[in-house]
């Protein structure tokens, strides 16, 4: 016999598992970010502008921007570590601010900062975090999940002897061990070594075809172009580009980038080449440009009073895109 | 406004404040045991051996009943607000809000932590003064009872100053500036009459003075003031921290930005 919050959080259970049913066979939304702003320091900080977009069951979406762009700030209001200061958002079509303890359950958030009770050892840790949103702890899913995080064997080690990549790696399993729906990640990868970080793509690929709803932020730009269907790019707390990453690509194939490396002290670039997206890092040129114009950008940089050390020849890739939208903003 | 909403998380919760105390048992039981068993030593040794009674009742007796209040408090309190400014330090405090509790819930969970603890450190010094003073009292669940309401309300000011406090050290400054001299104060070890002049007057108006009175009461069958009065206080005092100390889980103070 149920009591009247167990009947009623059956109800909603089943209203949000019928839901993502639906919203993934009609392509419907769940999760819905509608003109959510925040400010900081009294108003005299913008961390986000009236942001929205909508991210269906399923999807891999990758959270791109520069530090303090806001996606950190975006991800804590999801949390529920900051209060927004107006917009909506919605969680399989239930309020987060009214129904917030409902779509608490579905969330599973690996914060950027490493946040690990030092005092308990790793088991212990799952085995509250999971009392914490109310499901019975189930041993050989912990196991399956530290194998995979490659943690089996420091299960019984307290949080205080972790190293730095093995804290990042707990806070995963800490994310997962409830098994949500929709998984968000705030750089999990920084601090984790390349080895681990590429059994870590696998393990996220393998919770996509699980039907897991993913974003991601990162620094590692590689990782959000190798896992991601998506990528919304945040700047200045307002979204710059929310495109398929394969639309989001084909938009810049037809582009391709010349690398130079010229010789120091002399940079007539800017003037010269005026009429192409130009980036200058060190002794670094880099010439973003439709694939047609190759010729003439090759022909231009010939004629130039520079002794060019190297060039290359490449196809855009997100890096690029990246670095070309949020160039571009700035200009 | 809902109060349970996930019943098997506040368990949890309340498991894990239990766990954590015992785990460094150390430090959070054997030390408070150890001075409470020294006042006991110090203060009831050299002055029951000049036979000094107070009212009917013979020093030793009148100090037990005031120890045990005195670890209680220090103790409920000490355990939520080093607990949540540890969560604060381990940056954990912020997935207090990303988890399905209610406020009620997290309340309770920090509560049962710091009451628990209380009652331990209460109940293992009235145990360790059973050899010098006997295991006699005149109402001992009403004893138990008592110590439990207080443990509740010393934990829920825990709960209100972990949240305030930002470092350990702002924890210790109100627990050994603040808490430990009203406690002491409070007539733990004497009859807050027996001080001289005014002073007397005044150390009735110290707010804890009828907590320790009433669990003294329920000891030794008699005590200071009047005992419905100070039970009264003493129930009227355990609510309106509770009640404080919601608000500000609400309010997610110390929790959000």
């Amino acid at each position: 016999m149920f009591t009247i919050i167990e009947w009623e959080e059956n109800v909603q259970n089943n209203h949000l598992e019928n839901s993502k049913w639906l919203f993934s066979i009609l392509g419907g939304n769940l999760i819905e970010i509608n003109g959510v702003s925040k400010c900081y320091q009294n108003g005299k900080k913008q961390a986000l502008k009236e942001i929205s977009f909508h991210i269906k069951a399923q999807e891999f979406v990758a959270l791109l921007g520069q530090n303090g762009a806001g996606k950190t700030t975006l991800i804590n209001i999801l949390g529920g570590n900051v209060k927004k200061d107006s917009g909506e958002i919605k969680i399989a079509g239930l309020n987060l601010e009214h129904q917030e303890l409902l779509t608490k359950r579905k969330l599973g958030i690996v914060p950027q900062e490493i946040s690990i009770d030092f005092n308990f050892t790793i088991f212990e840790i799952l085995k509250f975090q999971c009392g914490y949103f109310g499901k019975k702890f189930d041993k050989d899913y912990a196991e399956y999940l530290l194998e995979k995080l490659s943690l089996s064997d420091k299960k019984h080690v307290r949080g205080r002897f972790l190293s730095g990549g093995m804290k990042r790696r707990l806070l995963i399993a800490k994310a997962l061990i409830h098994n949500p729906e929709i998984i968000i990640l705030d750089e999990p990868t920084a601090g984790v070594d390349i080895e681990l970080r590429h059994s870590l793509y696998e393990f996220l690929n393998e919770l996509r075809q699980m039907g897991k709803t993913i974003i991601l932020t990162t620094h590692y730009l590689e990782e959000a172009e190798k896992l991601c269907d998506r990528i919304i790019m945040i700047k200045d707390g307002e979204v710059i580009a929310d495109e398929s990453k394969h639309i989001l690509m084909q938009k810049y194939a037809n582009k391709q980038v010349i690398t130079v490396m010229f010789e120091e002290g002399f940079n007539p670039f800017e003037s010269i080449l005026f009429e192409y997206e130009i980036s200058i890092e060190g002794q670094e040129l880099s010439i973003h440009f439709h694939k047609s114009k190759l010729a003439t950008v090759l022909k231009k940089l010939t004629k130039l009073p520079v002794i060019l050390e190297t060039l290359s020849i490449t196809q855009a890739n997100l890096e690029d895109v990246f670095l070309h939208l949020t160039q571009r903003e700035e200009t | 406004m809902q109060f349970i909403y996930n019943p098997l998380g506040m368990w949890t919760l309340m498991k894990r404040e239990v766990h954590r105390f015992l785990k460094v048992y150390l430090q959070t039981v054997i030390s408070t045991l150890i001075s409470n068993l020294l006042y006991l030593a110090i203060f009831g040794g050299t002055l029951s051996s000049r036979h000094i009674t107070i009212g009917h009742v013979g020093y030793l007796k009148f100090l037990v009943p005031g120890l045990c209040v005195m670890g209680v408090i220090l103790s409920s309190f000490q355990n939520p607000s080093f607990s949540i400014v540890a969560h604060k330090f381990q940056n954990t405090i912020m997935d207090f809000n990303s988890y399905p509790l209610s406020h009620f819930e997290k309340l309770v969970g920090f509560i049962f932590g710091g009451t628990c603890r209380g009652i331990l450190i209460g109940g293992v010094t009235y145990l360790a003064t059973i050899p010098f003073a006997g295991a006699w009292m005149v109402h001992p669940i009403w004893f138990f009872i008592s110590l439990v309401f207080v443990g509740i309300t010393f934990s829920a000011i825990g709960v209100i100053s972990g949240l305030c406090v930002k470092t350990f050290e702002g924890t210790n400054f109100f627990l050994s500036i603040i808490l430990t001299p009203i406690t002491y104060l409070a007539g733990v070890f004497f009859q807050v009459s027996s001080l001289p002049g005014v002073l007397s007057k005044i150390a009735l108006f110290n707010p804890l003075f009828p907590l320790v009175s009433s669990v003294r009461y329920m000891y030794l069958g008699v005590s200071e003031g009047n005992i419905v009065i100070n039970i009264s206080y003493a129930l009227g005092v355990m609510f309106f921290f509770c009640i404080v100390a919601y608000i500000f889980i609400q309010k997610g103070i110390g929790l959000k930005y």
